[in-house]
């Protein structure tokens, strides 16, 4: 039975916290267009975001589809675990 | 300062079916005091964002229904 390791949860964990950031500097953003500093921290969270996705997807294959992320040999972007079996 | 929670009482009439209700809460959150949001506010981590539901600290509100025994006491 194939076990999920636990740092798939610690990646997937930092992953979510870094999008959320970049969720809420987007929405503030939008009503603070000249905010230099917040811009640059997008910037730098958008960066990091890169990086963890690059690790996690090295590691546990494929996030999302349709060329937003690279794929492994064989296609396996229908490999399990999916969200809900998580 | 603003409070996250203020009350009020409710009229208690002498024909009313039910025992009364003395006191209700109600919540008040930050967003409503602090209007048009300042730049640089200070920021929770990453991490303790992704709990709190916001990524500022002055916007934080648990939004604890006054009958939950909330987490470090009931915010009043």
């Amino acid at each position: 039975m194939k076990q999920i390791p636990p740092e798939y949860y610690q990646m997937m964990e930092q992953l979510q916290a870094v999008d959320f950031v970049l969720v809420e500097l987007t929405l503030y953003l939008d009503t603070h267009p000249n905010d230099l500093e917040a811009i640059k921290q997008f910037n730098h969270y958008a960066k990091e975001r890169k990086t963890l996705k690059k690790a996690f997807e090295s590691q546990f294959g494929p996030l999302m589809q349709y060329g937003n992320s690279y794929s492994g040999h064989p296609w396996n972007w229908n490999e399990p675990p999916w969200p809900w079996q998580v | 300062m603003f409070t996250l929670y203020k009350t009020y009482c409710p009229i208690v009439g002498p024909f009313d079916p039910c025992n009364p209700i003395l006191e209700k809460t109600y919540s008040t959150p930050p967003n409503l005091y602090i209007g048009f949001q300042p730049p640089n506010l200070p920021q929770f981590t990453p991490l303790e964002a992704l709990r709190a539901g916001t990524l500022w600290k002055p916007f934080y509100d648990p939004y604890y229904n006054p009958f939950e025994e909330a987490k470090g006491g009931l915010p009043r």
